[in-house]
């Protein structure tokens, strides 16, 4: 530790509860990464802050020291959001996890950063209701981290994300301010642009979530397919048709055979790729649905349908799909998870295109998606004990982030850009664009302490206040601002 | 405060030869520039000149021209809601954004629209609907602008199921102050790459910058509709919220009310497969009787003079028997489940009773977490009142403000805190 | 440590709600995926630091990791190792190791737990330092003569018991030591039990620990002698099915076969394979009934013990043995996954997270306000006794799933 970082470790002990500041190197290790490994960084400091009122004197005291910081929930981030800087703190939200308030009346629940996002939903079950946006690590990722990432999950085709489930944030600034930024706000929506921020405008000290009436109906179907285009012609239909299904998950035949090795989800042999829609709403209205996504399937050359009729054939059918992130491990010693999103219409030449670079370049991908709004989820597949396997499977897994800005999509739809995709901003958007999403950084955090590194890939100085520019300006000149 | 100044046509710091300069610059961008008259004020305040632009690159032109001669700047839709906010502390250009009217792209198969600021509503509910799609954002007042509608935050009834512009706005192009382009988001609606600009925008009040082109998420036309409407003596509030919490769904719970009458009209929507059976639903909660159409006044402003009243959906009731004890005729409608409710008092409403009434009634619902801002007021009428009432994120609006617009030429003043 | 193994590890997250320890303090550290992370800094070369052992000792193996583990990381099989490793080479306090010793030497051997009944003699120095240990004992200690006030201390088992009606099957069974000598009622219902549903049952005398006390705190010489002797006994009884009733033991015994072969033992991992250990509910879920359920009008919680739920995945088969009993409502405990901290040895090294997880446990149990809690683990049947004792609440009965099976079977009108 330098010395600076020495005296700002121990003023942060006389300002945190003890036991709350991690300085001792193994201790520290643990903290080195994110859900994402082969980014690394050991923290210069670990805080364990309780309250809002620590957090901002944590901040407050990086600001003194001029120390970045950054904040991290359960970890588990894909995009190495919370990798720490081995210069600054990082400040952990683990012990701030109580539910404060449960207001069914209004449909709101009022909860500390650290809490789960299962947590919430289990606090009210019982009363009908639920929190909505459901990533598949809802069990483990805190509603901070959510908030950071905007998260999503398999039924946000139908719910949305996390940004349209929060009501209000109370942040510290990374000025060490306690602000509270609340949807019922006039003025510019900094609830919205807040979420998604990934760490870099503050950190989320409470969450006011709305929470949702539990649907009077859901069914589950299964349909399976010869081949991933007939799929693919199904879930245009479907929506196509009107239905807004809860859930349309789509994985081709890789993903099913890694899936049946780690759970034996048993489903329909021979399938090419399987669909599962999920409908829910009201009884009557789901029941409509249902024919409708039924007949459409089978147009589509469904050649086996499943419905599940209770919570436990609900769970078989899910099973295999939740489990397949894991289950590659089984049939691939390595492996990258990407994420990209697509036009749902562009699917099926996009899925065609990952076909050719995975038989060029000798790597096998497996698809696991959120058919649905586009969202791809590639799992490239390697052996890292093979020279060169890794650097083939990285080059395949950036080729399929070309293909998804090629046909005019995004680079990430829930895992966030983080360390990992900051380079393919510039792929994505003009310099025009980064410049203007930097003044938001500017206005929270002129000096750039919080979570700095992340998203941008070139970090701008603030002090620059962009001036009046003369002329015409380049970009325009060149066409290149004319793009959407 | 800002103080709402009635300047028109300046002439410090520019005489007319400063003046005659801009407005050559102007004209020299190619764009359509005339010259204002005074059915182009702004809220009373008469800007110089109005600029026709076609595409984003001629908004581009005209705002660096803006820049270097230090214009004050006010986009504008299609006027329905120019006169929302305070008046701008000044105003030598309008840009007029009625010639953006393209609609270049609408993936029908991917839910998705791009279209460009100055299309009005109505125009791209008529293209959507040729495919059988809609933009889920019902605008009350015809002639509105999808760049005004984002702008002002604008959302009607359906709120409840669909959320507002910025649940459903997905990529946005804007133009700032200094001439640059900037867009975010894009035309996918799943998508996280860096900061959601369009989040930012919307409800800006034209304060950041021009907003020049926006993508939406479409939603299919429901293939019915019912509409379920009846009388209430007492406690819509309660009523409200069994609808919403029944597994009805309805798509909006509206009222409409003339305090402080004790007769409170409620309406519900229901939307998609199997009406009938939700529309039994909700008659079970609400009574009353439901047809194909809407209430005459379903998601219609309720007067010229319009405040806003938010608060917790089980807060309604007391806010609503608050808007009756001030004793003042005012006509009530809005999102009823959503608790977000227009207030119209009287036209004929005096300075220091309109005050009165806005500091009064802000005072009354603020312990159970309401707000109250002024959306629409004459300038006579709004000079006394605070319109915007405690913001707390005021602080950092203002940092925002400062980057985007250092100069302050971009709707001065219209926002809270003379933003 | 087998790198390999450290390596299954993703770094997910997802065993981090199931760890009682993470969800006590919330620190890396001291969650599966941050010791996992810990015993690759020590296979990469970094030393066993004090700070490293006591993220260690702290792991209360109860096991609900690896249920939660979708990459099937054996963690189990990692602790174990490790926990050997830190027995080898860190250097431990003395009162510390003086505590370990004494536990060790005690625990695992019935005539000696017996003789803690009485005042322990103890040097005073001795006494002193394992005092907040011992004080964990004693009330659950005394807790458990609550449980069956009215029975004898001891209960003979006889060596053979007869099935009832047309047999069934042969099994052996175990009396476990901690079971055997603090809850001998349960061993009886279990033959009681597995009679009446027509099993011949073998119960050899000479049983002695099964190893899993020595074996869970990284004694691995002594568990395996002990694993050794458990086999030649039943071998010698001529069964090849052991029915076992404690979770600990059952979980231990099924690891039998891996244990010989981790030190490289062939011949008795082949014995060992040759004799099934099974646990009771798990036995009788399989077999299906045969006895006619007399009506029990009770609601009843059921508590989860790690080494049923997480070590042998046996959840399902005790609540359904218990659901169908007619008139038996069953009633969930909230968090049932996370260990009630009691964990085999662990309220003796780590006495307040063992009562803050304690505390945590009783007050999810009297939520649901049962009538009577069944635990099948002798170690959680103290703890959550205790801890309810020290919240001041009215204390619930506790009975194992085998004495809810026998009074109805036997009609009986309460449980006993
Ligand atoms: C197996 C697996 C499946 C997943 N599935 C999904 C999925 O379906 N959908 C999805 O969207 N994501 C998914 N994720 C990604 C990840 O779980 C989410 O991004 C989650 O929101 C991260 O939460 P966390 O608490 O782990 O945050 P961390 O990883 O700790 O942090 C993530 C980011 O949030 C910031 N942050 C954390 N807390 C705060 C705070 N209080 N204030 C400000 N910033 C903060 C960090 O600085 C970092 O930038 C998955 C991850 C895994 C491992
Ligand atoms: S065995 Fe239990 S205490 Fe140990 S790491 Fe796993 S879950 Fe935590
Ligand atoms: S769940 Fe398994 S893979 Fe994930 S962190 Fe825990 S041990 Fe590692």
């Amino acid at each position: 530790m330098t010395e600076t970082l020495d005296e700002l470790a121990r003023r942060l002990e006389e300002a945190l509860p003890p036991g709350a500041v991690i300085t001792d190197p193994v201790r520290l290790r643990t903290y080195e990464c994110d859900g994402l490994t082969h980014h690394r960084a050991v923290p210069g400091v670990v805080v364990l802050p309780e309250s809002a009122e620590q957090i901002a004197a944590v901040v407050r005291l990086c600001g003194e020291y001029g120390v970045p910081f950054v904040a991290r929930g359960a970890g588990t981030g894909l995009s190495g959001g919370a990798l720490p800087r081995t210069d600054g703190v990082l400040v952990v939200t683990s012990k701030m996890r109580r539910i404060l308030a449960v207001d069914l009346a209004n449909r709101r629940a009022v909860v500390e950063p650290g809490v789960t996002n299962l947590a919430i939903t289990e606090a009210v079950r019982e009363h009908g209701y639920y929190y909505a946006p459901d990533p598949s690590s809802q069990q483990v990722c805190t509603i901070g981290g959510n908030v950071a990432e905007n998260s999503g999950g398999a039924h946000c085709l139908k719910y949305g994300f996390t940004v349209n489930h929060v009501l209000a944030l109370e942040i510290v600034t990374p000025d060490g301010e306690i602000v509270t930024l609340d949807a019922d706000d006039p003025g510019y929506d900094l609830l919205g642009a807040f979420v998604g921020s990934e760490g870099t405008l503050g950190i989320t000290t409470k969450v006011t979530v709305r929470l949702s009436r539990a649907p009077q109906a859901v069914t589950t179907l299964l349909a399976a397919f010869k081949d991933i285009e007939q799929g693919g012609q199904a879930v245009s239909a479907i929506i196509g048709g009107g239905v807004v299904p809860a859930a349309i998950e789509m994985m081709d035949a890789l993903a099913i055979e890694a899936a049946e090795a780690a759970v034996a989800c048993a489903y329909p042999r021979g399938a090419g790729a399987v669909l599962i829609v999920e409908l829910d709403g009201p009884a009557a209205e789901v029941a409509h649905q249902f024919a409708e996504v039924e007949r459409v399937c089978l147009d589509s050359g469904a050649f086996e349908l499943r419905t599940a009729a209770g919570p436990e054939e609900r769970a078989a059918i899910w099973k295999g799909r939740k489990s397949a992130f894991a289950a590659v491990g089984r049939i691939s010693p390595a492996y990258i998870v990407q994420d990209g999103v697509v036009p749902r219409t562009a699917l099926p030449e996009v899925l065609a295109s990952i076909d050719r670079l995975s038989a060029e370049h000798g790597i096998r991908v497996a698809n696991v998606f959120h058919a649905g709004d586009g969202n791809l989820h590639p799992l490239v597949l390697f052996d890292d004990a093979e020279p060169g396997a890794g650097e083939r499977a990285e080059l395949v897994s950036g080729r399929i982030l070309d293909l998804c800005i090629e046909h005019g999509g995004s680079i990430t739809g829930e895992h966030g850009v983080g360390v990992d995709k900051s380079r393919y901003m510039p792929k994505m958007f003009t310099d025009d664009d980064l410049d203007t999403m930097q003044l938001v950084r500017c206005a929270f955090d002129s000096r750039g302490l919080s979570n700095p590194g992340k998203i941008f890939p070139t970090p701008r100085l603030c002090g620059e206040v962009p001036g009046v520019r003369k002329g015409v300006h380049p970009l325009v000149e060149s066409g290149r601002a004319e793009q959407f | 405060m800002s103080t709402p100044q009635n300047t028109g046509p300046r002439d410090a710091p520019y005489g007319t030869g400063a003046h005659r300069a801009a407005g050559e610059a102007l004209r020299g961008t190619g764009v359509t520039v005339r010259e204002a008259d005074p059915d182009d004020a702004v809220a009373g305040v008469m800007p110089s000149w109005v600029a026709l632009p076609e595409s984003t690159e001629e908004v581009a032109a005209l705002m660096r021209v803006s820049a270097s001669h230090d214009l004050a700047v006010v986009p504008a839709g299609g006027g329905t809601r120019l006169h929302w906010g305070a008046p701008p502390d000044r105003c030598d250009l309008l840009v007029d954004t009625c010639c953006l009217n393209a609609i270049p792209e609408h993936a029908s198969g991917d839910l998705v629209v791009r279209a460009q600021a100055g299309v009005t509503m109505d125009a791209l509910a008529e293209a959507l609907a040729a495919e059988g799609q809609e933009l889920a954002l019902d605008v009350p007042v015809p002639g509105s602008t999808v760049g005004g509608t984002l702008a002002t935050a604008a959302a009607g009834p359906r709120r409840l199921r669909y959320g507002t512009a910025r649940d459903l706005l997905i990529g946005i192009t804007v133009v700032l102050a200094d001439g640059t382009i900037a867009r975010s988001g894009g035309k996918v609606v799943k998508n996280v790459a860096g900061y959601d600009l369009g989040k930012l925008f919307t409800g800006s009040y034209g304060t950041l910058g021009i907003i020049t082109e926006a993508v939406f998420r479409l939603h299919p036309v429901s293939p019915a509709r019912r509409w379920i409407t009846a009388d209430l003596p007492a406690d819509p509030g309660a009523v409200a919220a069994a609808l919403a919490a029944s597994q009805a769904e309805p798509s909006a719970v509206e009222l409409d009310w003339l305090a402080p009458s004790p007769r409170f009209t409620v309406s519900a929507l229901v939307e998609g497969a199997a009406v009938e059976d939700r529309a039994h639903a909700v008659r079970a909660v609400l009574g009353g009787d439901g047809g194909g159409k809407a209430p005459g006044w379903w998601g219609a402003p309720p007067g010229e003079v319009l405040l806003e009243l938010r608060v917790p959906p089980s807060g309604v009731d007391g806010a609503l028997s608050a808007v009756a004890a001030r004793g003042l005729p005012a006509r009530v409608r809005g999102a009823l489940a959503s608790a977000v409710l227009q207030i119209a008092p009287a036209v004929d409403i005096g300075g220091p009773e309109f005050a009165a009434f806005v500091s009064g009634l802000r005072g009354d619902v603020a312990p159970f977490g309401g707000r109250l801002t002024v959306l629409a007021a004459p300038p006579e009428l709004a000079r006394l009142a605070d319109r915007w009432g405690p913001v707390g994120a005021l602080p950092l609006m203002r940092r925002v403000k400062e980057r985007f617009d250092p100069g302050r030429r971009m709707s001065p003043g219209r926002l809270a805190g003379g933003i | 440590m087998d790198p390999e193994l450290i390596d299954d590890c993703v770094h997910c997250g997802f065993c981090l709600p199931t760890c009682p320890t993470y969800v006590l303090w919330g620190e890396e550290m001291d969650s599966p995926r941050g010791r996992i992370h810990l015993m690759k800094q020590h296979v990469e070369g970094t030393p066993l630091t004090d700070e490293m052992a006591g993220h260690f000792d702290a792991c209360l193996g109860c096991m609900a990791c690896v249920t939660a583990c979708p990459s099937g990381v054996r963690y189990d099989k990692l602790i174990e190792q490790t926990r050997a490793e830190v027995e080898r080479e860190h250097v431990r306090e003395p009162s510390d190791r003086a505590l370990r010793e004494l536990v060790f030497q005690l625990f695992p051997y019935p005539r000696r737990l017996r003789a803690m009944r009485l005042p322990l003699r103890l040097s005073a120095g001795l006494r002193r330092r394992i005092a907040p240990g011992l004080e964990r004992v004693n009330p659950s200690l005394a807790a458990m003569a609550d449980l069956a006030p009215e029975r004898p201390s001891r209960v003979r088992l006889p060596r053979r018991v007869e099935a009832v009606g047309r047999r069934r099957a042969t099994v052996g069974m175990l009396t476990g030591c901690v079971q055997g000598e603090f809850f001998p009622q349960v061993n009886a219902a279990t033959a009681r039990v597995l009679a009446m549903e027509g099993c011949e049952v073998v119960i050899p005398p000479a049983q002695g620990c099964c190893g899993a006390l020595p074996l869970h705190s990284g004694r691995p010489e002594q568990a395996v002698r002990f694993a050794r002797r458990t086999v030649a006994v039943f071998e010698r009884a001529g069964v090849d099915t052991i029915v076992v009733n404690a979770a600990g033991c059952g979980s231990t015994m099924k690891e039998y076969a891996e244990i010989f072969e981790g030190i490289g033992d062939g011949e008795w991992a082949g014995r060992a394979r040759a004799i099934r250990a099974v646990d009771l509910a798990e036995y009788l879920a399989e077999l299906g009934p045969a006895a006619r359920r007399h009506p029990l009008p009770l609601a009843v919680a059921y508590h989860d013990a790690c080494h049923l739920a997480h070590a042998q995945g046996v959840r399902s088969q005790p609540r359904e043995l218990l659901a169908a009993i007619p008139g038996l409502e069953l009633r969930e405990i909230a968090e049932s996954s996370i260990c009630c901290g009691s964990a085999g040895t662990y309220n003796l090294f780590q006495p307040e997270a063992a009562r803050e997880l304690g505390d945590r446990k009783a007050g999810r149990v009297l939520a649901t306000r049962a009538d009577l809690l069944v635990s099948a683990n002798p170690g959680c049947t103290m703890q959550i006794t205790s801890a309810i004792r020290r919240s001041g609440a009215a204390p619930i009965p506790v009975a194992h799933t085998a004495q809810v099976l026998d009074a109805s079977l036997r009609g009986l009108e309460k449980v006993a």
